[in-house]
């Protein structure tokens, strides 16, 4: 079975969009991660869109 | 799981989704209304109720109002019923005595111009889901263990991708493919674009990396004839030649691909531009051609037209990858003639992008002469004259050019068998015939039914970037689950009262998935849980209504009909 | 993002910045420095007392400087994690020693003037750059006159004036005089597909042009909007759709043009000057406002994260990867995703980002040729939280 080597992480620079959904696969596959950000609060510039195409939903 | 008879403390989120909601619905008055309403002891209006703060507030309400009931009013339960089932249960309260009522696509997004009717629209939908909510009895989910291998449909590069990806991660993994050969629509390629390479040899690099995965199982020649299951245990049957074998699979990821569009040919009705395969070709057809050297060499004229059978009101979408492959195939022509005439008649030029735009940069240095034509001014093709015409838009005149070819840029289209394997696999297609994912931005590689991916053209339209990073995608998450182990699904199953039921078999008649059948022993309808999907076929079809869906009763739909027509 | 919050294999580090890497694939080891926010993480709840009380008002990044926040903030109301941050360049107490308001009314004791800065050591044995975009800055592209013109803004400046929580409560409002504006002209590729600034296209822009265009009508049903565009790129899934629905439900213009200039009258109405290239006439049109669509490129540190990293850039200054290795970056062990790797929309960005995830997970996943039994190292978390006490009554 597959098995996490000595316990390794995975580190994933940068909290938008992209960086959390790596974040969120990798973890569900049981693998720890560090996701860094250099601002305040995950999100990136989606959390700056209102709304965002083409479903016109939120971005929240 | 029947529940003790109790007394509602229900609380109510009337969320404003920033101004998805609140643009259009008077939320504070929908606020107020919550409160008066039977069993309500605390209710609250939220700018993003699936925010932390909104979401710690639904939390911080359970304990200190001691909810023992929860309603949401605000988008679909596709985004968020998760997130609100979860702060439930980390507040302490079972997660499915949580109701989601949707006043966003069900109310505010459709009646966006009255605002008074939409208001009280939003109480009613209300009423009904604290009616409901007052009924709702505490379920818990269904541990599933999963078999621990892969099935991918389809030999294309996406199928191939996907396949050595699971199979390098350890997990086993079958690839199924119809034809004698993978590769796909890259078979029928010469070259490919960005990168200047042969379609053949990069195919061969990629089918060995394949091959050389130890479990990683080929069935070419092969087709699925029978997929039953559900996530973590799908029962599949392949037929190779005259021979059907038997597996069983935790996770399947589509990759099916798409087809490239003809025109219908035809010598005396006309036709889309007059094409006859010989002189008007497709581009799949020219590309065919420029495996041969000689042949190149000898074209003087050559016009490509864009946006053939796509962009239309017949097939409204854009194919994404026609423009780069023109390019692409334009670029091959003139570097073996420099002086043949290349031409592209384009409406928008889709090179989107860092490299795509480069190759355009490139292809209009050598020569290569882009016109754009109008939607409702099409070039016209003189068969007989090997001539087109076309209404130059930034000149304001018309051209004529002669050819040696005409090349239509056609669209990439659904497989003709989409329909069918939508219907194997229970999920759905879209207009256009290509599958239809979970959520087209958050989810763009799942469906709603849990265990089964998509990736490549199968998904949409996509070039080989975009296909590989699909296929890696769907592998990774296809992956997910048999890494675990184990998956959990919901409760929201049929239950059979056997004090009831009379042994007639109409539900496992009618039961589209085999989720229900008559036990051999008891004579009375047996439930497998896990397959079941809850859509509630069997037990509206119950002739002694012995039938009951969990977390979607009798009574609760009795009491949401009462509260809709109740007069205030 | 509240998922990634919640998670309990994810160990969220912000306010923080990668500061050495060393290593190579399957052991890398990383400094990360975690600043100061003068905040105990654990205590703060977020409940904003010490935002209304604290003096000092600054202009707000998040919302590019339309609005104010003050030296306490949230970076965002539903931001992740739920906690403030002091900005000490602008905080009073440490420019002057006085103030400490803050610290005053937080019932929660969470302020912490001696909080340090904390160097963190991890050893992963993979990495994802995820780092996304910036807006490119037109100031430069005087012929449109941002910054010289007051009603000439951004598409992400107009994103925030539109939005509910925006500075401006959604009202779409003209910074010369607060008038709403009714008639929106979007000018598209500012920097973009341009030899001098930007070669590449941003990909996105059409859409978001189309969608701003949809939420201004959604605001106001007086709203006339016309997009100033060259190519019309929409060839995701259903956006031809969107767009069509955009002229025919919406009323939007599509205008295939060259903007020459834009010019303002003496009530500081924008004034869009243009080569119409379906009719070969120039042509003028009097507007409210002019929302720019400018350039989406990659971020200000992007060149020094990839010589931190040991990465190269391509020439538009993207983190470098092959076409056909779409997550690859030039060191083995490290992948990208998202716009920083080159121009995506979400769609695209969250596919990618599996595949990402993909590679990163087949470098510390170790291979037993095959399945075994569940002697995993690792939680799986199945259930996504277990419940305190389960309630069901």
């Amino acid at each position: 079975m597959t098995r996490v080597k000595e316990n390794k992480s995975v580190l994933v620079i940068g909290g938008g969009i992209a960086g959390i959904q790596a974040s969120l696969d990798l973890a569900q596959m049981g693998i720890k991660v560090d996701l860094v950000e250099k601002l305040p609060s995950i999100g990136g510039k989606m959390a700056q869109l209102d709304k965002t195409f083409p479903t016109n939903d939120c971005s929240i | 799981m029947p529940e003790e008879k109790h007394v509602s403390r229900i609380g109510v989120f009337i969320c404003s989704c920033g101004t998805n909601i609140a643009g259009f619905v008077d939320v504070v008055s929908v606020t107020e209304y919550a409160k008066g309403l039977p069993g309500v002891v605390f209710a609250q209006n939220n700018l993003y109720s699936c925010s932390e703060s909104g979401t710690q507030s639904i939390k911080d309400a359970i304990k200190e109002y001691n909810l023992n009931r929860v309603v949401v009013a605000s988008c679909t339960p596709r985004t968020h019923e998760p997130t609100f089932r979860a702060a439930c249960e980390e507040a302490g309260l079972n997660p499915f005595l949580f109701e989601f009522v949707n006043i966003r696509e069900h109310c505010s997004w459709v009646h966006m111009h009255e605002k008074d009717r939409a208001t009280e629209k939003s109480k009613e939908l209300v009423r009904m889901g604290v009616a409901r909510a007052s009924l709702l009895e505490p379920g818990e989910m269904i541990e599933v263990e999963v078999a621990r291998s892969a099935l991918v449909i389809g030999g294309g590069i996406s199928g191939i991708t996907a396949a050595t990806a699971l199979a390098e991660m350890g997990i086993n993994v079958v690839l199924v493919e119809k034809e004698k050969e993978l590769g796909g629509l890259i078979r029928a390629l010469f070259k490919l674009y960005p990168v200047d390479e042969l379609a053949s040899e990069f195919l061969k690099k990629n089918i060995n990396k394949l091959r050389k995965q130890k479990n990683a199982d080929i069935l070419t020649s092969s087709e699925i004839v029978k997929i039953k299951g559900y996530i973590g245990n799908y029962s599949v049957s392949v037929k190779s030649g005259n021979k059907v074998k038997e597996y069983e699979f935790g996770t399947i990821i589509l990759a099916t691909g798409a087809a490239s569009y003809e025109p219908e040919k035809t010598t005396s009705k006309k036709t889309l531009f007059n094409y006859d395969g010989r002189n008007v070709i497709t581009q799949l057809q020219l590309e065919k051609k420029l495996s041969h050297s000689s042949e190149v060499s000898a074209i003087k004229s050559i016009v490509m037209i864009q946006c053939v059978g796509s962009r239309v009101p017949e097939r409204i979408y854009c194919s994404k990858i026609c423009c780069m492959t023109a390019i692409k195939n334009a670029q091959i022509i003139k570097e073996k003639n420099n002086d043949a005439r290349v031409t592209i008649l384009y409406r928008d030029l889709q090179t989107y992008g860092v490299e795509y735009e480069n190759e355009l940069r490139k292809a209009k240095q050598a020569g290569i002469r882009f016109i754009r034509y109008a939607r409702d001014k099409p070039p016209v093709i003189d068969t007989k004259k090997k001539t087109v015409k076309v209404y130059h838009e930034l000149l304001g005149i018309e051209i004529e050019q002669t050819y040696d070819f005409v090349v239509l840029s056609t669209p990439l289209v659904s497989q003709p068998d989409s329909l069918k394997l939508s219907q194997a696999l229970k999920v759905p297609i879209d207009e256009h015939g290509f599958f239809l994912e979970a959520h087209v931005k958050l989810r763009p590689l799942e469906f709603a039914t849990d265990g089964i991916y998509v990736c490549g053209c199968a998904h949409w339209p996509a070039d080989i970037t975009e296909s590989i990073s699909q296929s890696l995608g769907a592998a990774s998450k296809a992956a997910i689950p048999l890494i675990c182990g184990k998956v959990s699904v919901e409760p929201v199953v049929s239950h059979v009262d056997e004090t009831k039921c009379s042994g007639c078999g109409i539900c496992e008649e009618n039961c589209p998935f085999g989720a229900i059948k008559k036990d051999s022993e008891t004579k009375k309808a047996k439930v497998t849980e896990v397959i079941c999907k809850g859509c509630g076929i069997c037990a509206t079809n119950c002739p002694e209504e012995a039938i009951t869906i969990q977390h979607y009763k009798g009574n609760q739909f009795a009491a949401q009909i009462e509260a809709a027509f109740k007069e205030e | 993002m509240l998922e990634a919050g919640r998670h309990p294999n994810i160990n969220l580090l912000t306010y923080s910045e990668v500061k050495s890497v060393i290593g190579k694939s399957g052991s890398f080891t990383v400094k990360v420095l975690k600043k100061a926010r003068l905040v105990n993480e654990k205590e703060c709840t977020a409940c904003g007392k010490c935002i209304e009380k604290c003096p000092k008002k600054v202009p707000n990044e998040f919302e590019l400087g339309l609005g104010i926040r003050k030296a306490i903030y949230l970076y965002f109301p539903q931001g992740i994690p739920a906690v403030v941050t002091i900005d000490k360049e602008n905080c009073i107490h440490i420019a002057t020693g006085k103030c400490k308001v803050c610290e005053k009314f937080c019932e929660k004791k969470a302020i912490d003037f001696n909080q340090k800065d904390e160097m963190i050591t991890l050893h992963p044995g993979a990495i994802i750059v995820a780092t996304g975009f910036d807006m490119y800055d037109p100031t430069h592209l005087t012929q449109y006159g941002y910054g010289i013109f007051k009603n000439v803004i951004t598409s992400l400046e107009y994103e925030r004036l539109i939005c509910a929580f925006g500075p401006k409560n959604g009202n779409l409002t003209r910074l010369s005089d607060e008038k709403h504006a009714e008639i929106i002209g979007y000018v598209q590729c500012v920097g973009s597909r341009s030899l001098k600034d930007n070669k590449f296209c941003s990909s996105v822009c059409c859409m978001h042009a189309t969608k701003e265009a949809m939420l201004a009508k959604e605001h106001d049903a007086k709203a006339e909007s016309f997009i100033f565009y060259t190519d019309f790129r929409a060839v995701g899934k259903g956006f031809q759709k969107y767009v069509r629905r955009g002229e025919q439900e919406y009323g939007i213009k599509y205008i295939r043009s060259r903007v020459a200039e834009v010019t303002e009258d003496e009530e500081q109405n924008p004034i869009i000057w243009y080569e119409d290239t379906e009719t070969r006439t120039v042509k003028s049109k009097k507007v409210d406002l002019v929302v720019l669509a400018t350039s989406l490129v990659p971020q200000k540190d992007a060149p020094a994260l990839a010589k931190l990293l040991g990465l190269k850039l391509n020439e538009s200054g993207f983190f470098k990867t092959n076409p056909f290795t779409p997550t690859e970056t030039t060191k083995s062990g490290i992948f990208t995703c998202g716009y920083c790797q080159g121009p995506l929309d979400i769609p695209e960005s969250v596919a990618q980002a599996s595949a990402a995830a993909e590679k990163a997970a087949d470098v510390v996943l170790s291979k037993n040729g095959g399945m075994k039994g569940s002697e995993e190292t690792r939680k799986c978390i199945v259930k996504k939280n277990k419940p305190e006490k389960k309630k069901n009554g």
